[in-house]
């Protein structure tokens, strides 16, 4: 007789006293065919709480007897709340068990079938069936024999119940009467455990589409070998999450591929919805064909047809031994340890590598709430319920791109429907996707055509409200506290242009990260190169900084194109740092138009293939935004300042020679006079009067995006050749001046520059790394460092900032916040025009730009 | 900032000693890190001329700034303009004087007036140069301002010039310094100290013998007692203009005419304010019999802290049906809102960008579906009997319009989502442009 025992789950030794349950368990454990801390003994749990084993009434009087039988009830009591609740933990934590008690009455058994079912665990009973004479004699031999008056009750007992025992709901019973007649073994791996270290290609749901399979196995490097199977040169498997038929054109040729694939071990499939219901068919349950599913009974009949019944007869078996022994998921592990899951519709946490009914159910169709008014299920989000580090990979709901989300992966793209069909390597984590030859689903409310139309939809609030974390690429998980998060919505909802128009927010950029060590000075290049040397970049691109306003334009090619981005009919839109319409709507109407009609009589959309582009820039001069500001502000303080010193040194003049230290004094205010008139001198650099449209110049420093791409991978100069272009094209558009600094005599070509424009009063110049996205030791560096001229940062920290006393204190400032916030900010800033240009929806593409506004809100030293 | 005191004639080398100044040498000491400095610039029998100059330590004022990170704060005029921080800082050097405490053998003169002319400044102040001289003419002065020499060559300077304040009369020394303390931060627009009613007792040891008889009293008053409720301890305020009461009665009367209306619904269960604001239409929905649950839906956190305040104080009332404050927005979807059964928008569509209501109408009429929908917005015809040229009633109206825009709107908006609409006017009735308010009320078609 043979019995494996399952990897994990609950096994109930059952049988009277003296049936040989305890020594066979120790004969198991002897030979190691299981673990001694599997096997769960009551004698042992009387042990444990009640010091011992057994109490014997037996030839006391009544009253004692009945006290002690008391006690020894109390004690069995106590003894298996206690087992039950360690066989509770082992089942959850998915460990055998092995319960060495008699299990004699149905109702001891059904605490621990319905534990098991609760928990998803296989139950077995094994069962020790021995002749009542054997059992008496070994009682005899016992230390404490129960006494030939019990052993004949329990053998009663027994009989009666062993008939019934196998229709209460065990997954086995084994009757043994002999335990040297069974070879017991036991799985020792999970069966759901999958090993990924020859790697493996995980493919969505291919729903009959033949050739886009076969296409994309072969752009991921498979070839047929003699036997006609697919396999990797590498040594690499592919793995199907199911729906691997119905709706599209060739769903028999699909299944045969995997009956072929999986027996010979070469290939993978997860069981799935679909999946289900042709093999309930196939077994000839009472189930309505429909939802694509039809189109498989067609296939069936004409292949019935062609190759007559037999032949069909044979598929048809071949074909449910596959989609019946398709598990409900896969455990990948790496070097033995789990590291990802991949399912059809979707798994809790708690369901990971086990298997029920319940279990499977799950995973074909996800988290169903009832269905709509249209009888459509009505699906819930079970990703958000997600807590492990197991990366979830699924498919049967089908979004236009690979959708990460909470640790989670979804890889259906629809390719039934029109889309594309998807293959993620694991563990390289890497996507390859073919394109659908058509629409074969051709349904009313297809998939990706439905949430296309919804793309634009209002975000839903509870998402954010709260605070929430989006999951860059480039940094990870960015979290937004709820006492930022509010005032973002609050901006979003009165000040800035409408939600869907805002794709972008411009990060924050740091000043060097140490003062300079040149006296006078509170910034230098120098410690800007330092920052990046010390990285170990040595190829560094300097630009030159603008002083005006920053400003996002995203111009389209028409207002076709418009309406597809973003939902509204317009030629472009220019906005502020902080989501603000940049000009009146008529000033702005003006510009728009001029630059759109600049870009397109330059071919600009058509040559590059756009719809869009969308530019990160400055607009000149500085007072068409800030003209309040300056007037209240700056020019009013310069004002104040020089007439508060021109009187006072005319008072001290008279002075000199009366008063002991006037003389000084005087020295000190001609000082202070001249640093007011440099203040002053300094912020009408950037302004300018705007009597006509060419007087605004507006200097883009980097192209984000066009509607098929983003440029975050490209070289600055790039950027910058990019904006020369620009400049040829409309005189509103200001090339900007940049350098190079790759050695020594570069970098101080830069310095020399960066004093002689900061000395005219220019802003100064940002020390970029070569590259748009840098990471060093596979961390994100600071994508920029600002570094201020003497004559402009007098604008900022007061025009008496570069006094001695005052600018040994204003050194001590520190910049690890401001840092860290431009790091975060950037990486949101990415991770939001990606998502817009992907047309994902809204709610995606928004959440990254209320985080930057949410970042934005964090106190931080505006002067930084 | 600074002020200097000159003085010809007679006697005048006295001011030294009223002063407690020595006129050979810099008087110089610091305050709270500022320094404060003086020197006579000439000292001669008949003609003696003094400067008081403070030079505050920029980064230290602005350490102590409330408004720390907001970047214009360091960028002030704090350190230059006569404000409060002068008079405080001054307040020790000017102790004798100000007191009127001199060595007891000079103690005859301090009762005495000098032909004095005073320069202070610079001064920042929105006040004119005529609203100026109205505050220091009657109190005996010549008045006469200074502008910088600079030359400006950019417009952006037009406004707001800075200006040195030169006064010119007989006066004894104590009674000009008192009179410059209490009218400095007058014109000033700012405060650096917290008032409470110890600026009273300032005001009334300054202003003995001429702040009550000064015909700038109310105002001078006013100023110096920025907070309301300091103010009111020393006088009843007058009452409020006719122009406010008008507009609160205009508010009184939309909140009548949405209660009575919502009142009339057969179906009020739950009702949804969206742009509660300060809470005060929700606390009258709290008294509508019928209404079982109430949000007050508002995004901005001071105005929600503002209604929960409302709220409480109708708390103890038992019929009060206390509305739940919800943080919120129209151009997000929020799942607690769905299944309501009437919203309201009671002037808030007039503070939304013309382009982005569409959007939010289809939010509220297709997502949320409520069985009613109260709409009110100002009537742009009648901003005409206000005598409003081109303007909008409220600087953050993005847009008013004329009651055919208001109504095509609604019937546009209703027909597309399966909705009725019926238009009312709320206000004084005007025989040519209606109503100040009007108001839509959408109803939902049954479905058949």
């Amino acid at each position: 007789m043979r019995i494996q025992l399952p990897y994990a789950g609950i096994v109930l030794l059952v049988g009277p006293s003296n049936s040989g349950k305890s020594t066979w368990l120790k004969q198991l454990i002897e030979d190691e065919t299981i673990r001694p801390s599997e096997v769960v003994s009551s004698d042992d749990y009387r042990k444990l709480v009640g010091d011992v084993e057994h109490i014997d009434w037996k030839g006391h009087p009544p009253d004692e007897a009945d006290t002690l039988y008391e006690a020894y009830q109390d004690i069995s009591t106590e003894a298996f709340a206690l087992m039950t609740s360690l066989i509770e933990a082992r089942a959850r934590l998915n460990k055998l068990t092995i319960i060495d008690a008699t299990h004699l009455y149905a109702s001891d058994r059904k605490t621990y079938i319905e534990l098991a079912r609760r928990l998803h665990q296989p139950i077995y009973a094994l069962v020790l069936d021995v002749e009542q004479h054997t059992l008496l004699e070994r009682d005899q031999q016992r230390d404490f024999p129960r006494g030939g008056r019990r052993v004949k009750q329990q053998v009663q007992v027994f009989n009666r119940e062993k008939r019934s025992m196998k229709r209460e709901g065990f997954d086995q019973v084994h009757v043994i009467a002999n335990v040297d007649e069974v070879d017991l073994t036991r799985q020792m791996n999970n069966r759901l455990h999958l090993s990924t270290d020859d790697g493996i290609d995980v493919i969505g749901d291919i729903h009959g589409c033949f050739d886009e399979f076969i296409e994309l196995l072969e752009r991921l490097g498979y070839i047929q070998n003699e036997e006609g199977l697919y396999v990797h040169p590498e040594g690499r498997t592919f793995l199907s999450l199911g729906d691997i038929m119905s709706r599209g054109p060739k769903s028999l040729d699909t299944i045969l591929f995997f009956i072929r694939h999986v027996e010979a071990g070469v290939a993978k499939m997860i069981d799935s919805n679909h999946g289900w219901k042709v093999l309930r068919w196939l077994e000839g349950r009472n189930v309505t064909m429909k939802h694509g599913d039809e189109l498989f009974v067609e296939e069936l009949h004409a292949f019935e047809e062609e190759n007559g019944a037999e032949l069909t007869e044979a598929l048809k078996s071949s074909m449910k031994r596959l989609l019946k022994h398709a598990p409900s998921h896969y455990v990948l592990t790496k070097h033995d340890i789990p590291t990802a899951v991949c399912v059809h519709a979707g798994i809790r946490d708690e369901f990971i590598g086990k298997s029920s009914r319940e279990i499977s159910d799950f995973c074909r169709y996800g988290d169903n709430d009832g269905f709509d008014d249209a009888g459509k299920p009505i699906r819930k989000d079970w990703t958000v319920h997600h807590r492990s580090n197991k990366l979830i990979i699924w498919g049967h709901d089908p979004r236009p791109r690979p959708l990460r989300l909470n640790q989670t992966i979804n890889i259906d793209q629809g390719v039934v429907f029109g889309g594309r069909l998807t293959a993620f390597r694991y563990p390289e984590q890497t996507i390859v996707q073919v394109e659908a030859n058509q629409d074969y689903a051709q349904v009313d409310d297809n998939p990706l055509a439905m949430l296309e139309a919804k793309r634009l939809d209002p975000p839903n609030i509870g998402k954010f409200m709260n605070g929430y974390t989006v999951e860059t690429e480039a940094i990870g998980a960015v979290k937004v506290s709820k006492e930022t998060a509010l005032p973002s919505i609050d901006l979003v909802s009165h000040h800035t242009v409408p939600l869907e128009e805002l794709v972008y927010i411009p990060p924050t950029m740091s000043p060097t990260p140490k003062p300079a060590a040149e006296e006078g000075y509170l910034e230098h290049p120098n410690e800007a190169i330092a920052y990046y040397r010390e990285l170990g970049i040595t190829r560094l691109i300097a630009e030159k900084k603008h002083m005006g306003s920053r400003a996002i334009l995203l111009l389209f090619k028409n207002e076709d194109a418009a309406e597809r981005a973003i939902g509204r009919r317009t030629k472009g839109i220019i906005y502020t740092r902080s989501g603000r319409r940049f000009f009146e709507s008529e000033q702005e109407l003006e510009v728009v138009t001029r630059l759109h009609q600049s870009l397109t009589s330059n071919d600009y959309f058509t040559s590059h293939q756009t719809e869009f582009v969308l530019l990160d820039a400055e607009i000149l001069p500085w007072n068409l935004k800030a003209r309040e500001l300056i007037r209240h502000q700056y020019a009013h303080v310069a004002e104040q300042a020089l007439l508060d010193r021109e009187q006072l040194k005319r008072s001290l003049e008279s002075a000199v020679d009366r008063v002991d230290g006037i003389r000084e004094w005087y020295r000190e205010v001609s000082q202070k006079l001249e640093q007011a008139e440099t203040f002053k001198q300094t912020f009408q650099t950037y302004c300018w009067d705007v009597e006509d449209l060419n007087a605004i110049k507006i200097a883009p420093f980097h192209v984000l995006a066009h509607s098929e791409e983003t440029f975050f991978d490209k070289t600055h100069e790039w950027h910058m050749t990019m904006n020369q272009r620009f400049s040829e094209m409309d005189e509103l558009f200001l090339a900007t001046d940049y350098r190079i600094i790759e050695d020594a005599e570069t970098e101080t070509d830069v310095i020399e520059w960066w004093k002689a424009m900061t000395e005219d009063g220019h802003e100064g110049i940002v020390i970029k790394p070569e590259r748009f996205l840098t990471q060093v030791e596979g961390k994100l560096i600071q994508p920029a460092i600002k570094v201020r001229g003497r004559k402009y940062l007098s604008i900022i920290y007061g025009m008496d900032y570069l006094e001695p006393d005052n600018l040994k204190r204003l050194k001590k400032r520190n910049v690890s916040k401001k840092q860290k916030l431009a790091l975060r900010e950037f990486a949101l800033g990415i991770e939001g025009v990606k998502r817009f240009v992907e047309r994902e929806s809204l709610e995606r593409y928004h959440e990254c730009v209320l985080a930057t506004l949410a970042m934005e809100a964090e106190p931080v030293d505006p002067r930084l | 900032m600074q002020l200097s005191i000159r003085a010809t004639g007679e006697h005048v080398e006295v001011l030294s000693y009223l002063l407690a100044k020595n006129p050979n040498n810099i008087y110089e000491r610091t305050e709270n890190g500022h320094l404060v400095r003086m020197f006579f610039n000439r000292f001669e029998a008949e003609h003696v001329d003094v400067t008081f100059f403070v030079t505050p330590d920029p980064i230290e004022l602005s350490r102590n700034n409330a408004g720390q990170y907001d970047i214009t704060s360091y960028i002030n005029d704090r350190e230059f303009a006569v404000s409060s921080i002068f008079c405080s800082l001054l307040r020790t050097a000017l102790g004798t004087a100000l007191n009127g405490k001199p060595k007891p053998e000079y103690a005859e003169w301090v009762n005495h007036s000098f032909p004095l002319h005073i320069s202070v400044g610079p001064i920042a102040s929105a006040l004119s140069d005529g609203a100026i001289r109205e505050l220091f003419e009657p109190l005996g002065y010549q008045v006469e301002f200074v502008y910088s020499e600079t030359t400006d060559d950019l417009d952006l300077t037009k406004k707001h010039a800075a200006r040195m304040l030169q006064l010119s009369g007989m006066t004894t020394l104590q009674s000009a310094l008192r009179q410059l303390y209490v009218l400095i931060p007058v014109m000033d627009n700012y405060k650096h100290y917290f008032i409470d009613e110890k600026e009273i007792e300032k005001l009334k040891r300054y202003g003995e013998g001429w702040l009550d008889s000064h015909p700038q009293r109310t105002y001078i008053l006013k100023q110096a007692l920025r907070f309301k409720d300091v103010y009111r301890l020393l006088e009843e305020e007058p009452v409020a203009k006719v122009q406010k009461a008008n507009h609160q009665r205009l508010n009184d009367l939309r909140y009548e005419a949405i209660i009575g209306k919502v009142s009339a619904l057969p179906e009020r269960r739950v009702v949804i304010d969206m742009g509660a604001g300060e809470g005060k239409l929700a606390s009258k929905l709290g008294f509508v019999p019928g209404i079982e649950l109430i949000y007050a839906v508002e995004p901005s956190e001071r105005e929600r802290l503002k209604a929960l305040k409302r709220y409480e104080k109708n708390a103890e009332d038992k019929t009060f049906n206390q509305p739940v404050s919800m943080f919120g927005s129209l151009f997000y979807v929020d799942d607690r809102l769905r299944g309501a059964d009437v919203f309201i928008l009671c002037e808030v569509i007039e503070h939304i960008d013309e382009d982005r209501i569409p959007k939010m109408m289809a939010t509220l009429l297709d997502t949320y579906r409520p069985k009613s929908l109260f709409v009110t917005t100002p009537n742009r015809e009648y901003n005409e009997v206000y005598g409003l040229d081109s303007s909008y009633r409220h600087p953050d109206h993005r847009f008013e319009w004329t009651r055919s825009e208001f109504m095509s709107f609604c019937e546009t908006q209703a027909a597309l989502f399966g909705y009725s609409c019926t238009f009312s006017g709320i206000g004084e009735n005007h025989p040519t442009f209606g109503e100040p308010t009007q108001l839509a009320e959408f109803t939902r078609k049954q479905v058949i």
